[in-house]
């Protein structure tokens, strides 16, 4: 193997990072790496030619569509978009009713902040007062009035000082300076000061939000034994806990097909991180979640089968595969422990460190990848990145890459990801050649030459780079390309050339990808909420990167998959277009016109007077557009979409129906009705709170009360109101309110354990919708039409001495029409809704099953008995008590929890009459 | 007493910005009052309007940084034209309000425009000339930068003489006092110049080679060729001074050195080069450093006590197979047995696994040592091997792989195995199997060899 026998000239002066007049600062800037200017001109004698462009050479990266293609049915769950650190850092329009979890403790941050900006908070007021102001030295002149002397004035403040508030502590003499020069003081800073301040905290919240453990990417791409054949590995679920293989057939001139559904396994944890590798033809899969890490084989019929589990107690933060020897892998956790691990041997402990690597930073991320040596690795934390020999001392290793002036990195800068670009062809590129993603820039480092920087790009990416990927080269002789993915879903593809014994280049200027947000144009367009719907979806951000390349394609081809976080995996084909000379997509002249044109397009000064050309003024990049096909495709996605139920259900407005009120009122205890009222006065959803605590006793069949006191029950039911912070509290702090609030609901559970029967109902409400119901809606209907048509024979088959009782009950009901319905012989519509006696008239057609049936009735009488105790206030609850049931059932496909856990008022449900009337 | 001061700012602020603080004041002064006991406008204000409002930022920065925005996107998806037109509306920054940013204006605009020139079509060398003029002009920090990288454009487009004059202009340029690195800059600058001159140099000398001896005009050439060698080795020789990757400077200034018959100078930059711990540990300083040895005809073991650091840098390059060859020859034993473990670390490299002349060594270095009975040596280097050799080298897969591919290949990695593995390990089993299906003779000798020596057997003795 070769090392570039002429590397680029350039200074190496250590020393820390964000030295701004670092002489090497501007020896990387992201043009001259394209341009190769800091390459001398090997042979002055020979003219050196025009070289030619990237794109004259080898053509360009064309996409068949302009946004990425869905590849499978969108998962049949919700998305909820995540937070962002500008949701965070305005109080403006919150797009989410709750608070920040995390908080920056501000007063360590603007005392940090004030150290590190020292010169800008302070030094210009030095400098403008110095003048005025005398420390204490021997005055010079008395005539000078305006001299101060701030000798007492430096010494009151180097006086008393709590920590963290300067200011707790203050002399009239401070007082008096501060009010006189207040207004001054502090304008010339205002600006610089103000605009640092709000920079530095939308970083924070940044650092804060930035989700570390999707490093790497959770797609993979498993080559199958077949060439056009292999399987996609990436997890769903809303848990992301399922791991799915899913098989995939490409083809040579359209997209990729799913074969079949994907094997699914389910995990015990979120899976944050896939890798894929292939080595001697065993296809192994490494899965990382928190606290676990797993291998699979796949085989070579593409089952996967289960290697070994890996328990990590503080959590693994990084995962890689040898590109060398079959089944070896190398853990790293957030103690800072690098182990190197194998199925067969077990684990082997590296290094260990819980400080970084170079200088303190509270980061725990690690990674560690492997090298060129099988039994060398690197070790990378934010601060830099070593180099271990397995087989040595863990104190002995080199640093590979350190955040510093080595590579003039600027302040704040963190190492994000950093990953070995091995490639097995020893033609293309040097195997010993490292990437380092930062916050700013991408490094490539040859691990000969520690600390020096082989390649800098500055690459404006908006989201922190945790995905990269190299390619092998398109054709033979070509550049190879080099994925970065950013986790907003900002794609970029360089061009990295140079063999064994050149410097690694870039043969062209990086160019961006679409990403998922670009194929918004390709969907129909959809109401308010379905669009909303989607873009979020859309913009969620991107988790995993695979790019494969199909064989025997007649021109260079490359699939690119990409996962987002709410599960979806989408593609899109690029293919390596040949360069048809002066007719280009984006009117990009041959470049070998650039020497013939005489008239400039006026870009020789900065005068911005001077006139365009307008002649190539529309550059449309997009010669592709959005086939029929590629439409369709997207449309089908969509329809699957907005089948998903969506993560809340829409508030619909109540459609009041007597039966309801009649059915529900037996639950009021009297609160309900202020909470109901709020309720609608707000226009909010009424909430379970609202119409007081839930009964404890009588539970349903499958519910186990967790001990006496049953507090989880009860912090789930809390927290299912939205009030588990309370709950909290209160089970903190004051034990009086506690007990105080127990014993009410005590009370409460004793006179409401009748409800029982209904909580027991809802529970059944997925069973119903098992047994082929279309929906809530449909039913209810079909039920108060059955009800309509057996009124008249209940009326006459109420016993005489209940019908006072009944008629007292009807009376109060809130109906414009209930006036009339004194009697209940009325022919008033409002008497419609009162339910029949007879069980055999009532048709219930849905309850097939005996069981269920008698798992409703609650003990005979007991319903009837509240009915009649307490009539008046029963109504109020039932409009929302139909909309409480409604949503739970509509969610009791997507969510099995909250029905079981959360006792619903569903019992209005027209069918559970039936057992009630069992008088 | 503090108002007395209004009246001279601070040089670097503009008037603007001061009466914009001057008209704020009536805000300030009346949060005075209603504020804490100690006011902290800039503080308590920033806060606040980052809070309330989202955006701090004035409409000329959001639209500001939407224009940058827009031209790394052009940028990006290599719209060049669309790129130039935005740049245009970028030049507005250099009139930003904000110092800072206004002081950072002139780079960001030089990166961005030099990178859209150069890859416009339209644009020629007479463009970018003319906006590396303006720009240097702009930014008085930048001018050093922008005329190195100007110079270095000029010179990629072919145009010597003009970036030669571009440097020596720029070398001469005197702003204030120099800081630091700026120092530095002007010593790069004037090393570019060098190196210009050395290129000079040695097209003079290949002139000078094709005159006559001893006539007037070879006289009066050869003159001319030393004043270019004495620029150039001024300016060369303060650059590699500085901790840095100098490859292209140390080279030239050595050739100079060289052939003005200077040896102990050539030989002691490069000794300093390669030597000098505040220098990256650069893998070519040693191997210059080395050929300039091996040119001069320097001892065997000064030879090899270069390519011994060499090796622990970088045990993979090619220069080690010979660096094994100088060890085998070697009369001194220890050199021998590194012999051995300079092989082994060459094939432990993964870009090395297939090369076949360090195989070939390997198989045949193994027989001598076998021969000589220096079990020990290989068992030293074979120890930390011998948990990841074989998967790594010797699976059944890279045999069938190795076999299809390169049968000499193979068969030297067979006799490997064999040796080290003994006769059991399966690359050797599949070879020699395979070998005795073609009949080749290679594979035959090597099983007989393999069948009397091998580690395991002997250590089995």
């Amino acid at each position: 193997m070769d090392f570039p026998d002429n590397l680029f000239p350039t200074f190496f002066l250590p020393g820390p990072p964000g030295l701004s007049d670092s002489p090497g600062s501007y020896l990387a800037p992201a043009w001259s790496d394209c341009m190769q200017l800091l390459k001398p001109p090997q042979d002055p004698s020979v003219n050196p030619q025009h070289e030619t462009s990237y794109v004259t050479k080898w053509g360009r990266w064309t996409s068949d569509t302009p946004g990425p293609l869905p590849f499978l049915r969108p998962v049949a769950e919700p998305w909820e978009p995540e937070l962002t650190s500008r949701d965070l850092l305005f109080q403006g329009q919150l797009r989410r009713p709750f608070g920040p979890k995390a908080t920056v403790d501000v007063i360590e941050q603007l005392n940090q902040f004030l150290w590190d900006h020292g010169d800008v908070a302070f030094g210009p007021l030095g400098r403008l007062l110095q003048e005025n102001f005398n420390l204490g030295e021997p005055k010079k002149s008395q005539k000078d009035r305006t001299v101060m002397n701030a000798e007492w004035l430096v010494q009151d403040l180097s006086g008393h000082q709590p920590k963290g508030c300067p200011w707790a502590h203050l002399s009239a003499r401070q007082r008096r300076f501060s009010l006189r020069g207040g207004s001054v003081l502090g304008e010339e800073v205002d600006g610089l000061l103000g605009g640092l301040l709000h920079e530095e905290l939308e970083t924070r919240w940044k650092e804060l939000l930035l989700n570390e453990s999707r490093t790497g990417g959770a797609l993979g791409w498993i080559p199958g034994a077949r060439p056009h054949v292999g399987q996609l590995a990436y997890p769903t679920g809303q848990a992301c806990n399922q791991l799915n293989f899913q098989k995939v057939k490409l083809s040579t001139t359209s997209g990729p097909q799913a074969l079949g559904d994907p094997t699914r396994i389910l995990l015990q944890g979120p899976v944050r991180q896939v890798v894929t590798r292939t080595i001697q033809e065993e296809a192994l899969v490494a899965v990382r979640s928190d606290h676990h890490c797993a291998v699979w084989r796949v085989s070579r019929q593409g089952h996967p089968e289960p290697l070994q589990v890996l328990g990590t107690e503080k959590g693994a933060t990084g995962i890689s595969l040898s590109p060398h020897l079959p089944g070896e892998l190398a853990v790293c956790t957030r103690s800072g422990a690098v182990c190197l691990w194998s199925p067969q041997d077990g684990l082997q402990q590296i290094y260990k460190d819980p400080e970084t690597l170079v200088f303190k930073d509270p980061s725990s991320w690690r990674w560690a990848d492997f090298t060129a040596h099988p039994r060398m690795l690197t070790v990378a934390d934010r601060t830099g990145v070593r180099l271990t020999d397995v087989r040595g001392p863990p104190d002995r290793g080199e640093l590979l890459f350190r955040v510093g002036a080595e590579a003039s990195c600027k302040q704040g800068e963190r190492v994000l990801l950093a990953q070995y670009l091995g490639t097995s062809s020893p033609a293309s590129l040097n195997p010993t050649l490292h990437l380092i993603c930062t916050q700013f820039s991408l490094y490539l480092l040859d691990e000969r030459l520690p600390l020096v920087p082989m390649l800098k790009w500055n690459h404006a990416l908006m989201s922190p780079p945790l995905l990269a990927q190299l390619l092998p080269p398109p054709c033979p002789g070509a550049p190879l390309p080099l994925l970065l993915g950013g986790l907003g879903g900002h794609l970029r593809m360089l061009h990295l050339s140079g063999g064994s014994s050149s410097t690694p280049q870039l043969a062209a200027p990086p160019q961006s990808l679409p990403s998922l947000r670009d194929s918004l144009p390709g969907f129909p367009v959809l109401e308010p909420h379905g669009e909303q719907l989607l873009q979020d979806r859309l913009k969620a951000p991107l988790t995993g990167l695979a790019a494969v390349v199909p064989p025997s394609c007649p021109s260079p081809t490359m699939l690119l998959f990409q996962l987002s976080a709410a599960g979806d995996v989408f593609y899109q084909r690029l293919w390596l277009q040949p360069d048809t000379g002066s007719e280009n997509a984006d009117s990009l002249q041959n470049s070998n016109s650039c020497t013939d044109h005489a008239d400039d397009p006026g870009l020789d000064s900065h005068d911005q007077t001077t006139a365009t050309s307008s002649l190539d003024t529309a550059p449309i990049p997009s010669a592709v557009s959005w086939n029929p096909r590629a439409v369709a495709c997207c449309r089908r996605w969509l329809k699957t979409l907005l089948q998903v139920p969506p993560a809340l259900p829409p508030w619909t407005p109540p459609t009041f129906s007597l039966h309801r009120l009649r059915w529900s009122g037996k639950e009021d205890k009297g609160k309900g009705r202020e909470g109901l009222q709020a309720a609608m006065a707000e226009g909010r959803l009424l909430q379970q709170g609202d119409l007081g605590p839930l009964p404890s006793s009588d539970p349903p069949p499958a519910h186990e009360p967790f001990g006496p006191e049953d507090k989880l029950t009860e912090r789930l039911e809390a927290s299912w109101e939205g009030k588990g912070a309370i709950w909290w509290d209160s089970q903190q702090g004051d034990t009086q309110v506690l007990r105080k609030r127990r014993s009410r609901e005590k009370r409460r559970t004793q006179l409401s354990s009748s409800f029982s029967s209904v909580r027991t109902t809802s529970d059944f409400s997925d069973i119903d919708s098992r047994h082929g119901t279309p929906s809530p809606l449909h039913r209810t209907s079909e039920a108060s039409q059955s009800l309509e048509l057996s009124q008249e024979p209940w009326v006459r088959s109420v016993p005489r001495e209940r019908r006072q009782t009944l008629r007292d009950y009807l009376a109060v009901l809130p109906s414009p029409d209930s006036g009339s319905c004194s009697t209940p012989q009325s022919q008033n519509p409002s008497s419609q809704t009162i339910p029949t006696s007879e069980p055999g008239q009532h048709s219930v057609p849905r309850f097939q099953d005996p069981r269920t049936q008698t798992l409703l009735c609650p003990p005979p009488g007991s319903s009837s008995a509240h009915c009649s105790q307490n009539p008046s206030s029963q109504t109020p609850c039932s409009p929302d008590t139909r909309f409480n049931s409604l949503s739970h059932s509509q969610n009791s496909s997507v969510r099995s929890l909250p029905s079981r856990h959360t006792p619903s008022l569903a019992g209005s449900q027209p069918r559970k009459k039936k057992p009630r009337m069992g008088f | 007493m503090m108002r007395s001061q209004n009246g001279a700012p601070d040089m670097d602020d503009s008037s603007d910005e001061w009466m914009r603080s001057v008209e704020e004041d009536d805000e300030t002064e009346a949060s005075i009052g209603s504020g804490p006991e100690v006011h902290l406008p800039w503080l308590s204000q920033h806060i606040q309007s980052s809070v309330s409002h989202g955006h701090k930022r004035t409409n000329f920065a959001e639209t500001t940084s939407i224009c940058l925005s827009f031209i790394q996107e052009a940028v990006l998806k290599h719209q060049w034209q669309q790129a130039s037109e935005f740049l245009q509306c970028y030049f507005q920054t250099l009139e930003d309000v904000n110092s800072q940013k206004r002081h950072v204006a002139p780079e960001n605009i030089w990166k961005l425009g030099s990178a859209i020139l150069y890859h416009h079509p339209k644009s020629n060398v007479e463009t970018f000339s003319a906006f590396a003029e303006r720009m240097k002009n702009i930014g008085v920090q930048n001018y050093l930068k922008i005329s190195l990288q100007h110079a270095l454009y000029l010179l990629h487009k072919g145009m010597v003489e003009d970036a030669y004059r571009n440097l020596n202009q720029a070398e001469s340029w005197r702003y204030g006092e120099m800081s630091a690195s700026q120092e530095k800059l002007v010593k790069l600058i004037q090393a570019y110049r060098g190196l210009l001159d050395y290129y000079t140099w040695s097209k003079k000398r290949t002139e000078l080679s094709k005159f006559d001896m001893d006539s007037f005009a070879t006289n009066a050439a050869a003159q001319d060729m030393h004043s270019y060698f004495r620029q150039a080795s001024v300016n060369l020789h303060e650059i590699i001074k500085i901790p840095g990757v100098w490859d292209p400077f140390v080279k030239s200034y050595v050739e100079m050195l060289e052939y003005y018959g200077d040896q102990d100078g050539a030989r002691q930059v490069l000794t300093d080069y390669a030597y000098d711990n505040d220098f990256p540990s650069n893998p070519n300083a040693h191997i210059y450093l080395y050929k300039f040895l091996k040119k001069e005809k320097a001892p065997v073991d000064k030879l090899i006590s270069v390519l011994k650091i060499l090796h622990q840098i970088v045990p993979s390059h090619k220069i080690m197979l010979e660096f094994h060859t100088l060890l085998r020859k070697s009369k001194k034993e220890e050199h021998h047995k590194l012999g051995l473990e300079v092989l082994f670390a060459v094939l432990d490299i993964s870009g090395c696994t297939e090369n076949i002349t360090a195989w070939r060594y390997l198989a045949r270095y193994l027989k001598k040592i076998m021969m000589e009975k220096h079990l020990d040596w290989i068992q030293e280097g074979w120890s930390s091997r011998k948990d990841w050799w074989p998967t790594f080298h010797f699976s059944y897969y890279l045999a069938k792989k190795n076999w299809k591919e390169n049968k000499i290949l193979a068969v030297k990695k067979a006799f490997t195995s064999g040796i080290l593995l003994g006769k059991g390990c399966k690359y050797f089993m599949y070879v020699s199997k395979q070998g005795c299906k073609i009949r080749e003779k290679s594979v035959k000798t090597m099983k007989k060899f393999v069948m009397k020596h091998n580690i395991l057997d002997s250590e089995e003795l």
